[in-house]
């Protein structure tokens, strides 16, 4: 049984995107534990099932351009650009594969020095300009795609508007941490909680007031 | 509450965690310092009116408590003292305490007793006699070790709104564990607390 439980907002205001300024929201998968990514990259634990990735591809579609760190780019640079043309390519290959590649992408690092994939940008550097000129331009909102070490340099500089955890049912023990260098206390608040049959956890977060 | 799946006494870890996984010092800003944590008391912001009475609840379905040593003597140290209406003081002061600890002489604390070598094998005997829920809270060192030997029966992290960027975290780092679990139920709290409750996956 799916058990959606609201907090203080009506509605999903994420859908509005495009009305509001553009929000720069941050999806990630975790372990119970805090880790993003098993201690060789594995990613293998993360539960995936149809409402889950239903939920999850209605809050990609509120965003019209990809941030990427750079290992998450290089990751999905080598996954995405032919996943529609496997046979045994998915609904949600297809779906995302759709939006994907043609979006905008921008990849922040200073040391990667070329792209193959299509409509893909580098920024070095200057994080806060950027992100401040994009939010000015019309469109909808900025997704960035896990990336844990990008998003915490995007908390510690706040500009993470929402949160989107999905929180596993593993303690995974060894890994990549979803949240290192934190400079400071961030307070959050939470908007929405949502379970799914597979034991995963979603949890929405925004700034606090 | 989870229903049982034996009669045997359960071990249930209630945690109060940041978003990042601390667990160090929710209740006070001096009650654990250590590592200089600066955040000493960061659950007091997100109360509400359910939280205590989710937790006088789960204390009514318990009749022991299994601590570390140092989250024994922080307790140790305020329980005695303290009143409060719904009497959960009184309830804490009274339940039955096993202590885990290499170094400490003795256990002064009402009902405490001591825990010195073979923390699993006096964890099952525990688990074996008759009663209620065997409680931990806290005692993050201990409850790493329980989890590797196996011996939790319900994890419950009450999920704070807010990361800390620093301070003991309940889970440890190690190279070989990696458990699966269970969803048994997840809460959410009119203060933004979620509860995310789990048994192991068999």
């Amino acid at each position: 049984m799916l058990i959606l439980q609201k907090l203080g907002v009506g509605g999903r205001p994420w859908r509005l995107a495009g009305v509001d300024m553009r929000k720069v929201v941050w999806l990630m998968h975790v372990s119970l534990d805090g880790f993003v990514a098993g201690p060789n990259g594995e990613i293998d634990w993360v539960k995936f099932d149809d409402p889950l990735i239903e939920d999850v591809q209605d809050l990609v579609t509120t965003a019209d351009t990809a941030l990427f760190g750079r290992v998450t780019y290089q990751l999905m640079e080598s996954y995405w650009p032919t996943a529609a043309d496997s046979p045994a390519a998915t609904k949600h290959d297809l779906d995302h594969s759709r939006w994907l590649n043609p979006a905008p992408k921008i990849v922040f690092s200073r040391t990667l020095r070329n792209v193959q994939w299509r409509n893909t940008r580098i920024v070095k550097d200057h994080i806060g300009e950027e992100i401040a000129r994009l939010r000015k331009q019309p469109g909808k909102n900025l997704i960035l795609f896990a990336s844990p070490t990008l998003g915490s340099t995007f908390m510690n500089l706040d500009l993470i508007d929402e949160y989107f955890f999905n929180i596993n049912p593993i303690v995974l023990g060894n890994g990549k941490h979803l949240f290192k260098d934190q400079s400071e206390k961030h307070r959050l608040k939470l908007l929405e909680s949502k379970t799914y049959k597979n034991g995963v956890v979603s949890l929405r977060y925004g700034r606090a007031s | 509450m989870a229903e049982r799946a034996s009669k045997m006494r359960r071990i249930v870890v209630s945690e109060f965690v940041s978003l990042d996984g601390v667990m160090q010092a929710p209740g006070g800003r001096e009650e654990d310092t250590s590592g200089s944590f600066k955040h000493g008391g960061w659950s007091f912001k997100f109360r509400d009116d359910q939280v205590p009475k989710y937790k006088l609840d789960e204390l009514a379905a318990s009749d022991a408590l299994l601590l570390g040593r140092k989250t024994y003597e922080i307790f140790a140290g305020y329980w005695p003292k303290a009143k409060d209406d719904g009497g959960f003081a009184d309830k804490m002061n009274n339940l039955a305490k096993h202590v885990v600890s290499t170094t400490l002489k003795k256990a002064d604390w009402n009902n405490s007793r001591l825990i010195k070598t073979n923390i699993a094998e006096e964890v099952r005997k525990l688990k074996k006699q008759p009663g209620k829920d065997i409680l931990v809270y806290g005692s993050a060192k201990l409850v790493n070790t329980l989890l590797q030997h196996d011996l939790v029966d319900e994890l419950r992290l009450m999920v704070h709104p807010v990361v800390l960027g620093s301070g003991r975290r309940l889970f440890d780092d190690h190279a070989e564990t990696l458990k699966s679990l269970k969803l048994a139920e997840s809460r959410t709290f009119p203060s933004g607390i979620v509860l995310l409750s789990y048994y192991p996956a068999k």
